[in-house]
């Protein structure tokens, strides 16, 4: 954490917000609904189990003023992104909805000066939140499948489960997610964009029990991602009652990739047959 | 030539290390000067040049100070609803220009209203209009604050001649003792006046002080730039074409001889840097415009 490196001068004359967020953390939840879930706090802060909510440090110290857990700029940073969430589907991925978050959280509207203008940071910021609850719901339930609470699910309704359960986080903001989908395509943020679909497409995989250290590997993530952006593309034109037609779509996909992977091998143990059955005739001929 | 014997002075020498804040002795322009005498000085050189200080601006940067305002605004990107603080804002440059700016994004945020109100009644979009008519700027405040009474008044006469009226207050003020109350504004600006400023340690803190929590610090000023070749043509346009363009324009040598010897004594972009954190502000940051011969720095108040 940045903030205690500095000489205790700064700690102490610094950082009015960042001190005075962790107090009013204990003081009261945050209000704000749908983000509760989401806790992927940095890797050099303990959660606590009484809250489970909020990035923050463990602030277990009974003094303000000398304690050195500090929120650092980056949770701040986070905290303000997830605030301005609530603000999206009015004001689109924007600055404007920053501002708004900001304003939430008793800061200045100025604060979305932290962030750049198109709203790029505060997509990044939604996509990794939703990549990690994805995790966190796929772990729960391989733990009720190792417990023996839960049966086993098939290859295929496990994907489809896994892309659906992860598509419909999308849907509080839906009617603006076009605009996020164009702004991740932005050659600035392909990098990051494409390494959070790539790490999601992988954890889906690890969880479905892919244990594949050859070329089918690589094959099962591209046909995976295949599938979740098409998947993706045709939930924004829908317009049908809780999206059926989107999860029809989704069982159609993953159902011809599975029957496609049993034709690559039925062709294959085909081949050998045939191959067989040519060396048996060459032989006899031969003969 | 005079110029290569200013150059060859050792800056270091003339400049007053900043943590002995007690010491008398203080540089104005190349010459040594107590802190007292350096204030007086300073006051007069632009109660000198209030009345000539946009046509000589844009005569020594070739108009180029215009963009550089442009890009400071930009970079704010302030929103409606947004206060903000302009010290040494003398002329009102930037002041004007926040105005525009909020003006100009309230206008396309009552657009964007407008066309969701599609089904709303007569009644409705009637009482929306007068809600929102006669707010044009969003509540937003610029208070433009200096030291020096002259620069105000020019700035005053200036939004009057250009129909400048809302949302605008002028105040006589010292930066490195503001009267405002703390956490008051959302923005704090000081454009080609923290040069000028005898304690800018004091200025700056004065700078966190009257922030809200979250606010920006931004600072437009000369800085140093680093290309050689482009730092001795830069020397060479300031202490050999400005102070004659003073005297020819504004019938002022002296005052222009300091005003491009104080740039010189002006602390490089990375030693400001470390002096606005040290005054408390975080996420400090700065920008290099025209390869460093101004630089904009940021700050937040976290």
């Amino acid at each position: 954490v940045r903030c205690q490196q500095y000489p205790p001068l700064r700690a102490l004359q610094a950082s009015a917000v960042l001190r005075r967020a962790s107090d009013e953390h204990k003081k009261e939840p945050l209000t704000s609904s749908s983000q509760q879930h989401f806790d992927s706090p940095p890797a050099d802060h303990q959660p606590e189990p009484q809250e489970p909510q909020g990035p923050h440090p463990s602030y277990t110290g009974q003094g303000g003023q000398e304690s050195e857990d500090y929120e650092s700029e980056e949770q701040l940073q986070h905290r303000i992104l997830t605030a301005a969430l609530e603000f999206v589907p009015q004001h689109g991925w924007t600055a404007e909805a920053i501002a708004e978050g900001a304003k939430t959280l008793g800061l200045s509207v100025a604060a979305a000066g932290m962030f750049q203008r198109d709203g790029s940071e505060l997509i990044l910021h939604f996509v990794s939140e939703c990549n990690t609850k994805l995790s966190k719901l796929l772990e729960k339930e391989q733990k009720l499948v190792q417990l023996g609470e839960a049966e086993k699910k098939p290859i295929d309704e496990f994907l489809r489960d896994a892309v659906e359960a992860r598509l419909r986080m999308l849907i509080p903001y839906i009617e603006k997610w076009p605009q996020a989908l164009s702004v991740l395509l932005l050659p600035r943020n392909i990098p990051s964009s494409l390494s959070l679909l790539t790490s999601m497409i992988d954890d889906i995989w690890h969880y479905a029990g892919d244990q594949s250290t050859d070329f089918n590997w690589y094959t099962r993530r591209a046909v995976l991602t295949g599938i979740y952006n098409t998947t993706e593309l045709v939930m924004m034109q829908d317009s049908s009652p809780g999206f059926e037609d989107t999860w029809r779509f989704l069982e159609n996909r993953v159902a011809d990739a599975m029957a496609m992977s049993n034709t690559a091998s039925q062709v294959q143990s085909t081949g050998e047959a045939v191959v067989q059955g040519l060396m048996g005739a060459a032989v006899t001929v031969s003969n | 030539c005079c110029c290569r014997a200013l150059l060859s002075r050792p800056h270091g020498a003339l400049r007053p290390r900043r943590a002995l804040a007690h010491g008398p002795e203080m540089h104005f322009g190349f010459q040594t000067v107590t802190e007292e005498e350096r204030r007086e000085k300073i006051y007069q050189v632009f109660e000198n040049v209030a009345k000539k200080y946009d046509v000589m601006n844009d005569s020594m940067t070739l108009g180029i100070h215009r963009l550089w305002k442009d890009i400071l605004m930009h970079k704010m990107n302030p929103c409606p609803g947004t206060l903000l603080l302009d010290v040494a804002g003398g002329t009102g440059d930037i002041a004007f220009r926040f105005i525009n700016y909020v003006r100009a994004v309230r206008q396309r945020q009552l657009q964007r209203k407008l066309k969701h109100q599609q089904n709303l009644s007569w009644q409705e979009i009637f009482e929306s209009y007068q809600k929102d008519k006669f707010n044009s700027l969003g509540d937003s405040q610029v208070v433009v604050c200096d030291i020096n009474r002259e620069m105000l008044k020019v700035g005053k006469q200036k939004a009057q001649h250009l129909g400048y009226s809302e949302g605008l207050s002028w105040v006589l003020g010292n930066a490195e003792e503001l009267p405002f109350d703390d956490d008051k504004f959302d923005v704090y600006t000081i454009a080609f006046g923290i040069r000028n400023v005898t304690r800018i340690d004091l200025a700056l803190q004065e700078a966190y002080r009257v922030l809200k929590p979250g606010g920006r610090f931004l600072c437009l000023e000369f800085s140093r730039v680093s290309n050689p070749l482009l730092s001795r043509l830069y020397d060479l346009y300031s202490f050999q074409v400005i102070p004659v363009l003073g005297e020819v324009i504004a019938g002022d040598w002296k005052s222009y001889q300091y005003l491009v010897e104080s740039i010189r004594q002006f602390p490089p972009q990375e030693e400001l840097k470390a002096m606005i954190e040290d005054a408390g502000f975080f996420k400090v940051d700065y920008e290099n415009l025209n390869f460093g011969i101004v630089a904009i720095h940021s700050g937040f108040k976290l």
